[in-house]
């Protein structure tokens, strides 16, 4: 029966934006796996970072080799739960504006953090989707002042699960 | 947690940036710029230090220089072009990844990418040989071994064939057989320090000369060639990698480089020089 309970996917999707003075960087992932226990509410998810896919060859070379470093650290993490979670009822389309509470690691570094997550319900499957900021500075990401006009510090991350 | 990460045991993971540009110094890399990427490089070697280093303004000004363009219309196959001063010399080559070093579900411990080129040299001469096409032309062939150890080190093997159709005597070997060998150690992110050495198995000896100089036509150097061992720091910036190095090699082309390098370390005949490569994505 709490098996029953569990939702995950392997094909979630994430997304990062980099908004600099001098270019935009962005990059996907659809290799992202998720859980999500509508018992509890616990929720969790995986992110390999070297299945991040960008515009440019060069680019994802150096994200992966310099930035994030992925041959040490090959995936990014988070594992937590939905804040004040609640059963939900499958039978009723619906959607539901929640928070998610829980670490995240991300470059070997782990940081607590809460955001907003909104979870829909429709025809008896789950799905969850949330944006959010990250700091680079705060997961021992470090940019050289050389690429400060080219990568922010700040990066918008969008999370889609659709759990089956 | 523990269930999430048991499905990644199933891919197969390729191993990328095993070196930062596509040479070594003088030998190639087993990697090639993105599929729709063209790259530019602009290569220089430098006076020798022990010729009067300073009246020639560190090298400079009796520099080597060499220029390429080239393109990767897939991810497995480069093309471009490149011109020499040494010789007036033009070439084309081609450059194609075989192998892919891999671990997880397919597992392949080494990477091996090949590399093939053509030169013309359009030199003008008047010794009285009749320079016709095939006479200006020479070839090299190169297998490139590569294995990336960790994060931080790499090295490769590299068998190279380089065939001349005329050589400065009729008893010169044509054909030439080196074993290059390569290792680079990355200190930062974006700085590795690299090491070349290029020894010829069967290399043209010469005789000594002091007996009779008018023996060889003018253009033949004195004395035997030395092999190419070359030392050098990679900096990487974006879209440029800069490689700086110290090399006993003059030429800057492949078969000059390897089988036509005079200079010896131990004499201080060695070349300040440089690799610049700058890239552009020009299509997706």
């Amino acid at each position: 029966m709490s098996q029953a309970q569990k939702v995950s996917t392997r094909s979630g999707f994430v997304k990062f934006f980099s908004d600099a003075p001098v270019e935009d960087i962005t990059a996907e992932n659809n290799q992202v796996s998720s859980i999500l226990n509508l018992e509890d509410g616990s929720f969790a998810f995986l992110v390999p970072i070297k299945a991040f896919q960008f515009e440019k060859a060069l680019m994802q070379e150096h994200f992966n080799e310099n930035y994030m470093e992925s041959g040490k650290f090959p995936s990014a993490s988070f594992k937590g739960s939905i804040a004040d979670y609640t059963k939900i009822d499958l039978s009723k389309d619906a959607k539901y504006t929640l928070q998610f509470k829980g670490t995240m690691t991300v470059h070997g570094e782990s940081q607590e953090i809460t955001k907003e997550v909104i979870l829909v319900v429709k025809g008896g499957k789950v799905s969850v989707q949330a944006e959010f900021l990250l700091k680079c500075s705060d997961y021992g990401i470090e940019i050289p002042t050389a690429k400060k006009d080219n990568i922010s510090n700040e990066i918008s991350v969008t999370v889609k699960f659709e759990y089956a | 947690m523990a269930e999430l990460e048991q499905a990644d045991a199933n891919k197969t993971e390729y191993a990328f940036a095993t070196w930062k540009g596509t040479k070594v110094v003088n030998l190639q890399t087993n990697e090639l710029p993105g599929k729709g990427v063209l790259q530019y490089t602009i290569l220089h070697r430098f006076g020798a230090f022990n010729d009067d280093f300073f009246y020639n303004f560190m090298g400079l000004d009796n520099a080597q220089v060499r220029l390429t363009l080239d393109y990767s219309p897939t991810s497995w196959l480069n093309v471009g072009l490149g011109h020499t001063g040494f010789r007036k010399t033009y070439d084309v080559f081609a450059k194609y990844r075989l192998l892919r070093q891999s671990k997880g579900a397919r597992k392949m411990p080494v990477s091996v990418t090949g590399f093939s080129s053509a030169y013309y040299s359009a030199i003008r001469v008047s010794d009285g040989v009749d320079r016709t096409f095939g006479r200006r032309m020479s070839y090299v062939h190169e297998l490139v071994i590569a294995r990336k150890f960790s994060q931080n080190f790499s090295a490769q093997i590299v068998p190279t064939l380089i065939h001349s159709n005329l050589t400065n005597r009729a008893a010169d070997n044509n054909t030439q057989i080196a074993v290059g060998i390569a290792a680079r150690y990355k200190i930062t992110p974006m700085h590795a320090i690299t090491v070349e050495y290029v020894p010829v198995l069967n290399p043209n000896q010469y005789p000594d000369l002091s007996a009779d100089p008018l023996a060889l036509p003018m253009n033949v150097p004195y004395s035997n060639f030395t092999n190419a061992l070359s030392v050098g720091i990679d900096i990487e910036t974006g879209g440029h990698v800069f490689q700086l190095f110290v090399t006993n090699a003059r030429g800057v082309a492949e078969p000059f480089a390897f089988t036509q390098t005079d200079g010896s370390w131990l004499d201080g005949d060695l070349h300040f020089g440089f690799n610049i490569s700058r890239v552009f994505t020009v299509s997706n």
